[in-house]
């Protein structure tokens, strides 16, 4: 295992995905306390359409992913604010659409290409030095805009209206944190493709939500989470040949059901039925 | 301290909701600083219109509203700060992953304002506040596993965090025993006597406040009446808005005539 770490691609495989995985996990914790994961879902299929439409007509294609997933955001965010439509069936209808828009893409594309599907799939292991620096700076302005702004948005997912109420400007936070999550995904969608990045944002913060009760502690849990099972999904996928993407989900999936088991909530639980 | 004869709440004939659906109409009512006023009327009646106006978060379709020295529709952070709020019971997640401390530091967050992290000083404030509702010795405690009672408590302090001038407190009781409700309605009662806050209660329960409020306000859509108890608790002004059904008994006490006569 130590001769693997020699490898250039290897360290920089390392180095993304601890960053992808540190990164979803912390905005799990707002996208689960918010009640917002199926946004999280169809902001990958539209990243992914932006991606398909950019091999399609040559155009950068991360920069088409954002302008799509910030899109599917907004419009989601709009009409929940007024309230003309369920948040659930909004996103699934743009859901499916930027999704069938993406395979019409890739229909209309005249060759077959495989990096598109690394987008789809994920492929970790081939991340380039360029792609690192994209993935870096996002990672490091997405991160820090959390940090700016972390008491106002753990107030807006506890209660957004009370939030507003005392005097923090809700609504102009809850759309920054529509647009991180859309950053978010983008800035994932190479390492674990578009399919899993949702995984990599829901499940380390649903882990740690089942270890404890405070805010401070679960995001920490959940950061803790997310970069050891990232990093240890991509040694496994290199050691064993097994595709990366994957691995890590399994891998962070496999630490969900433990924590549910051993949650501390659950015992609790347990005993009170029991003393009745 | 502003002048004691301007009022701090003004709604000069203001309407709340929207065009063919009108939550409150034509409504004039002064609110004074320190006083403690009920607001009472049937379900439906467009009391949490009324709440969300004062906190602004609905500007007048018609008419104007003032709060402090600014209309609703300008209330700047600052202002809305100043304005504690306890919402209706079941608004909140109440299994939110939050300990007792941090859901009171949250008062703090408005007040504070962005970019700023509450500090030592705010710490000590979020800790006072518990300590004024009785809950400091439950502070690292999970509020989800606290009683309903003890959760209300736990809200109290958080908008008392804030340090406000005004406390809004919409169905406090709703949803607790006898006793606790009751426990819930003193402690209110005594915070505005010791923090001299000018406070707006909303309840069904108006047996249960009508000895302690300066004023009831009687709401169904329209303002039927906002005056001290002895003038609201007749039954000429609340068959208007609760039908003929509603008597008062000898004690007192209002209740529904067909209860009356079974008992």
């Amino acid at each position: 295992m130590l001769d693997l770490l020699a490898y250039d691609f290897m360290q920089r495989s390392l180095l993304a995905a601890a960053m992808v995985g540190g990164l979803c996990s912390v905005i799990g914790v707002f996208v689960v306390l918010r009640g917002l994961a199926f946004v999280g879902a169809g902001t990958s299929h539209a990243a992914f359409a932006g991606v398909a439409l950019g091999y399609l007509m040559e155009w950068p294609p991360l920069l088409l992913a954002i302008v799509f997933g910030l899109a599917t955001v907004w419009i989601t965010g709009w009409v929940e604010e007024r309230g003309r439509m369920k948040l659930d069936v909004s996103i699934g209808i743009l859901y499916t659409t930027t999704m069938a828009l993406g395979i019409l893409f890739i229909g209309l594309m005249k060759s077959y290409n495989a990096e598109v599907y690394g987008y789809l799939f994920g492929s970790v292991l081939s991340v380039t030095p360029e792609e690192l620096q994209i993935i870096g700076a996002l990672s490091v302005l997405v991160l820090g805009l959390l940090l700016l702004f972390a008491k106002e948005l753990y107030f807006i997912a506890f209660d957004q209206e009370m939030a507003e109420a005392s005097g923090v400007p809700a609504r102009q936070i809850f759309f920054l944190l529509l647009t991180l999550v859309a950053l978010t995904v983008v800035v994932s969608l190479k390492t674990v493709g578009a399919i899993l990045v949702f995984a990599m944002i829901l499940i380390p913060a649903s882990t740690a939500y089942q270890l404890t009760h405070s805010l401070a502690a679960l995001t920490l849990y959940s950061a803790a989470i997310g970069i050891l099972t990232a990093v240890a999904g991509v040694l496994i996928s290199a050691l064993w040949d097994v595709p990366s993407g994957p691995a890590i989900v399994l891998l962070a999936t496999t630490l969900f059901f433990i924590s549910v088991f051993f949650s501390p909530k659950r015992v609790r639980r347990t005993r009170l039925v029991h003393s009745h | 301290m502003s002048d004691p004869h301007e009022p701090i709440i003004r709604f000069d004939h203001a309407s709340f909701g929207f065009p063919g659906l009108i939550a409150l109409k034509d409504i004039s009512l002064d609110i004074y600083e320190g006083e403690f006023v009920g607001v009472i009327g049937p379900n439906g009646s467009g009391k949490t219109t009324l709440c969300r106006a004062v906190l602004g978060l609905l500007a007048p379709v018609e008419g104007h509203l003032h709060i402090f020295d600014c209309a609703c529709d300008e209330l700047r952070c600052h202002h809305r700060a100043k304005i504690g709020y306890l919402p209706q019971k079941g608004v909140v997640d109440r299994n939110f992953p939050v300990t007792v401390l941090e859901t009171v530091m949250m008062g703090r967050y408005g007040a504070l304002g962005l970019f700023k992290r509450p500090g030592r000083k705010d710490h000590d404030i979020a800790l006072e506040a518990l300590a004024q509702v009785g809950m400091d010795s439950h502070k690292d405690n999970a509020l989800g596993h606290l009683s309903g009672g003890q959760q209300q408590r736990v809200f109290i302090a958080r908008a008392l965090a804030q340090q406000p001038k005004v406390l809004i407190l919409d169905e406090p009781t709703t949803g607790l025993d006898i006793t606790t409700q009751h426990n819930v309605i003193e402690l209110v009662q005594h915070l505005h006597d010791e923090l001299k806050l000018t406070v707006l209660l909303i309840t069904h329960d108006i047996n249960m406040i009508r000895s302690r409020v300066d004023r009831l306000v009687l709401l169904k859509t329209r303002l039927f009446a906002a005056a001290p108890p002895a003038e609201v608790l007749k039954p000429e002004i609340l068959h208007q808005v609760y039908g003929k059904d509603l008597v008062i008994t000898e004690k007192d006490l209002v209740i529904v005539e067909d209860y009356h006569h079974h008992h």
